[in-house]
C-alpha cells in the first residue's frame, strides 16, 4: 500500500511539473527529459527516505529476523534458520490459542464497540440541551493513556476492593460478590475487551456523527411522505449513507485492535493459563521477556499476512457492493 | 382525493409567531396556490400540513379526519420538495417506486407502477440512472414521478420549479396542470411566480406575515383585491400605488385636475390611490388627467412599459400594447379609466364605493 501511494503522489507531481519544463526544451531535449524523470522523486526525496527509514527498514529486518535463530540469550548465537521458526510455530498450542484468543478478542472488541458507538452517534445527532458538551465529554476515554485506563479497569475488576464483581452480582449476573473475573479462565477476556469497549466507543461515535451529519435532512422527510418509518429510514437511507464510513473504520479498528495488547498487557498479562493470550501479547512476551527476537518475528510475520489478507479481502468486498 | 380544512391554525416556534388565525376549506380536487412574500410562511404551512411541523394550535383536516397528531407516513400525502430530495444512492426507477416499496407492493406491480409514471413524465430511457446522472428538468420530473405513482390524498408543492429555466419551467407548469385535470387530486402549490399562481389556480391564497391576506380566484384578487397588500401583490409589474387627496370633486391629481373613481363619494377619505399599469392610457397633452415626462421604456416585445415620472408621485408605470417607440425625455399625457381606480384607506383596507 504504501509503494502505491508514492507512486500516486509522484503521477501527480510529474503531470504538474512538466508545463513548466517546457523552456528547457530547447537547450537539450535530452537532459529535460531527464530532469523531468528526475526532478519530482528529488522533491520527494525526504519523504522517501523517511518512509523507508521508519516503516519500510524495520519490517525488512523483522523479515529477515524471522529466518534466523536470534535470541538475546543466545547473542552470540545468531544463525540463519531458514523455515525453523515457522515449524515450530505450527506445532506451537501457544501460538494456535492466542490466535484463536486475538479472532475473539478483536470481533468482541469491534461488535460491541461499533454498535454502541452507532448508537452514541445517533442518540448525539439529535438536538438537546448541552449537547456541544456531551458531546466533548463523551470523548474523553480517548484522552486517557492506555496504561493508566487498563489498570483502573484492573482495579475496577479486582474482587476485593473492584465495585464491578459487587455490581455484576447484584444484577444476577454472577454468582458471587467477590467473584474474580479477570482469574477465571473461562470469562476473563471479558475484562480487557470490556476496558477496550469504553475506550473505543468514542472512535465509532465521532466517525459516525461525522458522517449522520452529512445526510441531508430533506431525505428523511421525503421518506417520511412516501410512508417510511423511522426504522425504515434508518435502514433505507441513514444505513446506505454510513456504509462507507462503516466499512472503513471497521477495517481499521479490526486492525489496530488485533495488534493492541495494552489493555491485555495491564489487566491480565496474558493469563490466567494462556486464556487472554492474544498474538500481540505472545509477540511481546516473547520477544521481551523470552528475548526470542527470531521467533516473535515469526508470529508478527503471520500475523501480518492474516491483517493484510483481512484488509484486502475487506477492500474488495466494498468495491464489488459499490459496484453492484 | 380529499377535501382539506384548517380552523384558527396557528404555529409558533419559542416565541416567535410564524402562523396565526389560519381558516381555510379547500375542496377535493382544488388547485391552491399558496403566495405571499419571503418569509409569510408558506412553507411552513404545508408543512404543517405535511405533519413535518407539529402545529401549536388549531386543527388541520384531512377528508374528515383531524390529523393533528398524525405522522406525515399516515397522513397518505405526497410531497414535492423545492430541493427535490432525491434519494442520491437510488436509482430513478427505485426512487420513484419508494414509496411501494415501503408498503411492500409485490415487484411486478411496483415496476408497471413506476413505468406508468414514467411514461406520463417522459422518463423512460432514465430509469437505472442515479439522482446525480440527471439534469435539473429531469430530477424535477423523478421527484413528479415520486408523487405520482401512488393516488395520495392530496398533493403538496412547495415551489417544485424555482430550480429550473424559463423555458422548462414553461413547460412544467403545462405538464402540472394536465396532471391536475388528469388525476383530479387536490393539490396545494407554493410560489413565488406569479404566472404560475395565476394560470395554475383555482383559487389562489395570499398570505402575509403568517396571516391569510385574502383568498379567492386569480381573477378576484387581481379585480377586487380586498388589501392595499394584495393588490400591490397580485399582477405584474405591480399595481401604481401614490397618495390620494381628496377635494370636493374627487381626488387631486398633479396638475389640477380631479378624478372621480367608480362609487365615488364624499365621505370615503381614501389615503392611497391605486391603478394598474394596462389600465392606463397615454394620450395628448390636452385630454390628459395628469402629465409626465418618460424616464424609461422597457420593450418585451408583446407590450412595452414606460415609466413616467408624474410630480409629486414616485414614477408610474404605463403598459401598452405591442412596440410603442417612446424617447425618453417626451412629455406625456396619462388618462385614467375610472372604473379601474382603486381606493385605499388609511388601515390598508380597499374602500368600496358606493355602487360597485
Ligand atoms: N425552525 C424555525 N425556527 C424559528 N423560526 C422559523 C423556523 N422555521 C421557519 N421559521 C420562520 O418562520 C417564518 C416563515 O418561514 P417559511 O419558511 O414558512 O417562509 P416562506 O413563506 O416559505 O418563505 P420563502 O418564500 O422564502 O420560502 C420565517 O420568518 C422563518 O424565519
Ligand atoms: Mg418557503
Amino acid at each position: 500500500m504504501e509503494g502505491q501511494t508514492i507512486k500516486s503522489a509522484n503521477n501527480t507531481v510529474l503531470g504538474r511539473n512538466s508545463p513548466r519544463l517546457s523552456p528547457h526544451r530547447k537547450t537539450s531535449m535530452f537532459s529535460a527529459k531527464m530532469r523531468s524523470v528526475f526532478e519530482p522523486w528529488l522533491y520527494l526525496s525526504p519523504a522517501i527516505i523517511l518512509l523507508v527509514l521508519v516503516m519500510f527498514l524495520p519490517l525488512v529486518i523483522g523479515f529477515t529476523y524471522s529466518f534466523q535463530h536470534y535470541s538475546l540469550f543466545r547473542p552470540n548465537d545468531i544463525t540463519w534458520a531458514g523455515f525453523a521458526n515457522f515449524e515450530q510455530l505450527w506445532s506451537d498450542w501457544k501460538f494456535w490459542k492466542a490466535l484463536k484468543n486475538t479472532v475473539w478478542w478483536t470481533f468482541g472488541s469491534v461488535s460491541i464497540q461499533f454498535i454502541l458507538g452507532l448508537g452514541l452517534a445517533l442518540l448525539l445527532n439529535r438536538t438537546f440541551p448541552a449537547r456541544r458538551l456531551i458531546q466533548a465529554l463523551v470523548f474523553l476515554p480517548w484522552a486517557v493513556p492506555t496504561f493508566l485506563s487498563g489498570l483502573t479497569w484492573a482495579w475496577l475488576f479486582n474482587p476485593v476492593i473492584g465495585p464491578l464483581p459487587k455490581i455484576l452480582y447484584a444484577v444476577g449476573l454472577t454468582d458471587s460478590a467477590y467473584e474474580s473475573i479477570l482469574a477465571d479462565p473461562a470469562i476473563a477476556m471479558w475484562g480487557p475487551i470490556t476496558a477496550n469497549v469504553w475506550f473505543g466507543i468514542p472512535f465509532f461515535a465521532i466517525t459516525l456523527l461525522a458522517a449522520l451529519q452529512s445526510i441531508p435532512k430533506d431525505l428523511y422527510e421525503a421518506a417520511a411522505m412516501d410512508g417510511a418509518s423511522a426504522w425504515q429510514g434508518f435502514t433505507k437511507i441513514t444505513l446506505p449513507f454510513l456504509a462507507p464510513m462503516i466499512a472503513i473504520t471497521v477495517m481499521l479498528r479490526t486492525i489496530w485492535i488485533a495488534n493492541f495488547p495494552d489493555f491485555i498487557y495491564t489487566m491480565t498479562k496474558g493469563g490466567p493459563a494462556n486464556s487472554t493470550e492474544i498474538v500481540a501479547t505472545y509477540i511481546f512476551t516473547t520477544a521481551f521477556r523470552r528475548l526470542d527476537f527470531g521467533y516473535a518475528s515469526a508470529v508478527a510475520m503471520v500475523l501480518l499476512l492474516l491483517l493484510l489478507a483481512y484488509a484486502f479481502i475487506l477492500l474488495n468486498m466494498r468495491r464489488i457492493q459499490a459496484k453492484g | 382525493m380529499a377535501e382539506i380544512s384548517f380552523s384558527n391554525l396557528s404555529k409558533n416556534y419559542g416565541s416567535i409567531e410564524v402562523l396565526r388565525n389560519i381558516n381555510l376549506y379547500i375542496k377535493d380536487g382544488e388547485f391552491i396556490v399558496l403566495v405571499g412574500p419571503s418569509g409569510c410562511g408558506k412553507s411552513t404551512l404545508l408543512r404543517l400540513i405535511a405533519g413535518l411541523e407539529t402545529i401549536t394550535g388549531g386543527e388541520i383536516s384531512i377528508g374528515s379526519q383531524i390529523v393533528n397528531d398524525l405522522e406525515p407516513r399516515d397522513r397518505d400525502l405526497s410531497m414535492i420538495f423545492q430541493s427535490y430530495a432525491l434519494y442520491p444512492h437510488m436509482d430513478v426507477a427505485r426512487n420513484m417506486g419508494f414509496s411501494l416499496e415501503i408498503r411492500k407492493e409485490n415487484k411486478d406491480k411496483r415496476q408497471s407502477l413506476v413505468a406508468k409514471a414514467a411514461k406520463t413524465l417522459g422518463l423512460e430511457d432514465y430509469l437505472d440512472r442515479l439522482p446525480k446522472a440527471l439534469s435539473g428538468g429531469q430530477r424535477q420530473r423523478v421527484a413528479m414521478g415520486r408523487a405520482i405513482v401512488r393516488k395520495p390524498r392530496a398533493f403538496l408543492f412547495d415551489e417544485p420549479l424555482s430550480n429550473l429555466d424559463a423555458a422548462l419551467r414553461i413547460g412544467m407548469r403545462f405538464e402540472i396542470a394536465k396532471l391536475h385535470q388528469k388525476l383530479g387530486a387536490t393539490m396545494i402549490y407554493v410560489t413565488h411566480d406569479q404566472v404560475e399562481a395565476m394560470t395554475l389556480a383555482d383559487r389562489i391564497v395570499v398570505m402575509n406575515a403568517g396571516e391569510i391576506e385574502q383568498v379567492g380566484t386569480p381573477i378576484d384578487l387581481y379585480e377586487q383585491p380586498q388589501t392595499l397588500f394584495v393588490a400591490k401583490f397580485i399582477g405584474s409589474p405591480s399595481m401604481n400605488i401614490v397618495p390620494a387627496s381628496q377635494s370636493d370633486d374627487g381626488i387631486e391629481l398633479p396638475g389640477g385636475k380631479t378624478v372621480k373613481p367608480g362609487g365615488w363619494s364624499k365621505n370615503l377619505n381614501p389615503v392611497q390611490l391605486g391603478f394598474r399599469p394596462e389600465h392606463l392610457s397615454l394620450v395628448e397633452i390636452g385630454k390628459a388627467d395628469c402629465t409626465g415626462k418618460a424616464i424609461v421604456t422597457e420593450h418585451l416585445g408583446s407590450d412595452t412599459f414606460v415609466y413616467v415620472d408624474v410630480k409629486g408621485w414616485d414614477p408610474v408605470i404605463v403598459r401598452q400594447r405591442g412596440n410603442s417607440n417612446i424617447q425618453s425625455g417626451t412629455e406625456l399625457g396619462i388618462s385614467f379609466d375610472t372604473s379601474r381606480l382603486y381606493m385605499f384607506a388609511k388601515d390598508g383596507k380597499t374602500i368600496r364605493g358606493t355602487d360597485t
